[in-house]
């Protein structure tokens, strides 16, 4: 709660106690107590508190509680181990010595007089000693079973997944593995035909999907439309024909050519012109609608998953333009490997990105879209392209900064060094914004 | 009239010690009156005598005292036999007997001597002329097994004398210069049934979701290594600015009421809550959940939360009464009002007025 965020409840009772017409203390608290509740319901449903958290605290605690139970197990068993020692009844163990004169003598006598009674009563007694130690030795069993080594395993898997969650609530990471971890641990309690555990460990794979879900639920879907945010800041529709049509140049007679993240459909439009037969795929159902309309083959989906599906060489080309930067690290990788497959021999990639050479790009375009996951540097994907057998890889730098927002070059007849330095800091600051890559397969 | 206290054990930090010291100080005015105890801190010799010297000094089985006051709060054999086969009228000054269950898991002998306490009240019940609890929680119990007189006195306190108490220096440098952020303070054992968890719990979610920069103190003696120790990683693993500080002296513990922003106890067991009249006293704005007598020791003037265990509604709880500034004044005020229910000499004047009806 932000400072200065006062309950209406509060606020304004009380401050003179003697006022007849409050409410009285209780009621106060419980309406108090309910906003508590609600606020508590407000950040859940923020996504603040993910499910489960307080049962995680609780069986955190609990492990901690009942770890230090193993050291005094270990005492139980040694003291266990020194009384087996101690058992063995004979008669011949009563001392018989005396220091009286005389008195061994007796002392043989009377027990020889008793041996049978002595006897007798040893067995009974010894009978008893068993009984009790062998309820002691299953008992230790029995407290020692649930620490013994196959389940401090699972606890330890246990805890793998968890822990798993717990980056999994406060970040973006990849579930895939936690349901791995989770599939491996199903396994094992399996075999075990604990079911207790199995009961665990399907309350695990329920929260695992709740996760999923409040995740989901936490993803960026924003009240306005796309193409009102494309308009404004990607520019008009003519604009964009402009600015992409040596791009689309690349392609000529690759078809057929794929673009991921289409958009409205410009560069489509360009490739049709051009006679390329190309078909889009957009995550903004709302866009992909909108190029439909419009004639293009354009279909709305997931544009690594529409690629996957596409046979092995039967592509052409791919476009990505300004898709990359929303990618985590992870997709980009699987999209070149992906790539690579899919395009047959000389077919080319086209992805033309921001420029994270250019800082002027990070206070200009880059922030302005809030999807932006992380730009890709140049460097990197050229390596990428390289490593995953592509014969090409070009760069071209696109879009500088307009030059009446650069640093004013001096004369030549100024001093030389100056004049390198404006141009140094220029390079700097006012490096193209975008650049393209060409990859030929 | 003399009158002597009987004690199971006696220390240092101790409420129940503490309210014998000031209950001998009443006795003293009317005649002769000892502290006996069966175990007590070695730094407490003189103040109190050794439950076997009552025995050795008073062999006669005649009565040699007018009454003896008996402290309940734990089982203890030797004891509960003493009073059993005096001669003198007891009078029972009922604390209330912690829950053996929450003790199971960590010190299972512990709770036998618990469980056995309450057997022991059972057992002493023919034997007692008056029961005094120290609160209606307490009394309703007594009333439960049995008791045919059960008469309420709140505990003696004497806050304001705590008020005037100069902050031990070091602890209050510590406490201005190092922690910038709020303070939440707890005061009480660490023991399961004040369920320190849970206010970890708490505690963890407010830092994470909402203040980052709050401070924990939890004061008080940990008399169960394991679980003491067991507190001590849960607040490492979660990685909270927890300071455990144990038991403190009297100084140290004004130093921290002092800088404390907000009390508060996640306890579900108390036959009455001192820290909060403490808290009170030292204008700490305090939250609690409604078990036991806390209810009745606060008595409006704190944030009283439900009892069902819901570290997300604490935490909340945590952060309003920290942020919220018309919402702290209002439970300043209500505690400072609060305080004249535990005003020392009306406590004294109703226990006296007790014994006088034996007497």
């Amino acid at each position: 709660m932000a400072a200065g965020d006062t309950l209406p409840v509060a606020s304004g009772c009380m401050k003179a106690p003697d006022m007849d017409d409050q409410p009285p203390a209780w009621q106060r608290v419980e309406q108090l107590v309910a906003q508590l509740r609600d606020r508590v319901e407000q950040r859940r449903e923020e996504g603040a508190y993910p499910p489960g958290l307080e049962d995680d605290l609780d069986e955190h605690f609990q492990r901690i509680a009942a770890h230090r139970v193993l050291p005094e197990l270990e005492e139980l068993n040694k003291r266990l181990g020194a009384l087996d020692s101690h058992m063995g009844f004979h008669p011949s163990r009563i001392p018989s010595g005396s220091r009286v004169v005389g008195g061994t003598a007796v002392h043989r006598a009377v027990s020889k007089a008793v041996a049978r009674q002595t006897q007798g009563v040893l067995e009974q007694v010894m009978e008893f000693a068993d009984a009790v130690r062998a309820v002691l030795q299953s008992t230790v069993a029995a407290l020692e079973d649930p620490f013994g080594h196959v389940h401090a395993d699972l606890v330890g898997q246990v805890d793998h997944v968890l822990e798993r969650m717990s980056h999994f609530e406060r970040g973006q990471i990849d579930a895939t593995v936690a349901h791995g971890t989770l599939r491996e641990l199903r396994g094992r309690v399996e075999e075990l035909e604990s079911a207790e555990l199995q009961r665990q460990v399907d309350g695990l794979g329920v929260r695992l999907e709740e996760l999923e879900t409040a995740e989901r639920r936490r993803r960026f879907q924003p009240w306005f439309s796309n193409e009102r945010f494309e308009e404004e800041f990607r520019g008009s529709h003519d604009e964009l024909l402009e600015r992409y049509r040596d791009l689309a140049a690349h392609l000529e007679g690759q078809a057929p050519v794929l673009e991921i993240g289409s958009g409205r459909g410009e560069f489509l439009e360009l490739l049709s012109d051009a006679g390329v037969a190309a078909s889009g795929v957009e995550l903004d159902p709302d866009l992909a609608k909108l190029a439909g309309d419009q004639g293009l083959d354009v279909v709305a989906g997931n544009g690594l998953t529409a690629l996957a599906d596409r046979d092995d060489a039967s592509l052409g080309g791919i476009v990505l333009i300004q898709v990359v930067e929303h990618l985590t690290a992870q997709e980009v990788v699987e999209l070149v490997s992906m790539a690579a497959a899919k395009l047959r021999p000389g077919g080319k990639m086209v992805i033309e990105t921001v420029n994270p050479q250019s800082l002027y790009v990070f206070a200009r375009a880059f922030y302005l879209d809030p999807t932006h996951a992380q730009p890709v540097h140049p460097g990197y994907l050229s390596f990428l392209f390289r490593e995953a057998g592509f014969d090409g890889v070009f760069i071209e730098w696109r879009s500088p900064p307009p030059d009446d927002e650069r640093l004013l070059e001096l004369s030549p007849r100024s001093a030389e060094t100056m004049r390198e330095n404006v141009r140094r800091l220029n390079q700097l600051l006012f490096a193209p914004q975008d650049y393209a890559l060409i990859a030929i397969r | 009239m003399e009158i002597h206290q009987i004690l199971v054990s006696a220390s240092q930090g101790d409420a129940i010690t503490a309210s014998a010291f000031e209950l001998q100080r009443l006795l003293r005015r009317v005649g002769p009156s000892d502290i006996y105890a069966r175990y007590f801190d070695p730094s407490l010799i003189g103040e109190v005598l050794p439950l076997a010297a009552f025995a050795r000094r008073r062999r006669s089985r005649r009565p040699t005292a007018d009454l003896l006051i008996f402290h309940a709060s734990i089982g203890e054999p030797d004891v509960s036999s003493f009073i059993r086969e005096r001669p003198e009228r007891i009078v029972l000054v009922y604390h209330n007997i912690s829950p053996a269950r929450n003790f199971l898991t960590y010190d299972p002998a512990f709770a036998g001597l618990l469980e056995g306490g309450r057997r022991e009240l059972e057992l002493l019940r023919g034997r007692v002329t008056m029961a005094i609890a120290v609160s209606d929680y307490n009394a309703a119990e007594l009333r439960e097994i049995g008791y045919p007189d059960v008469r309420v006195a709140p505990l003696i306190l004497d806050v304001r004398a705590m008020l005037n108490e100069v902050p031990d220096a070091d602890t209050a440098n510590h406490l201005a210069t190092q922690i910038p952020g709020p303070v939440f303070l707890f005061v009480g054992q660490l023991l399961p049934h004040k369920r320190p968890d849970l206010l970890l719990k708490a505690f963890h979610l407010l830092v994470t979701y909402a203040r980052p920069d709050a401070q924990l103190v939890l004061v008080g003696a940990g008399r169960l290594p394991r679980y003491r120790q067991a507190l001590q990683s849960f607040a490492q693993e979660l990685n909270l600015r927890a300071w455990i500080a144990g038991s403190v002296t009297a100084q140290q513990l004004v130093a921290f009421y002092r800088r404390a922003d907000v009390f508060v106890t996640a306890s579900e067991h108390e036959g009455f809550c001192v820290p909060l009249v403490e808290a009170m006293a030292f204008g700490v704005p305090a939250i609690a959940r409604g078990h036991a007598a806390i209810p009745e020791t606060m008595g409006g003037a704190g944030l009283l939360l439900p009892e069902d265990d819901d570290p997300a509604l604490m935490a909340e709880a945590m952060s309003a009464v920290a942020d919220d500034r018309s919402l702290r004044d209002e439970l300043v005020t209500a505690g400072h009002r609060r305080l004249s229910a535990f005003e020392p000499d009306n406590a004294r004047a109703t226990f006296l007025s007790h014994l006088a009806d034996i007497a």
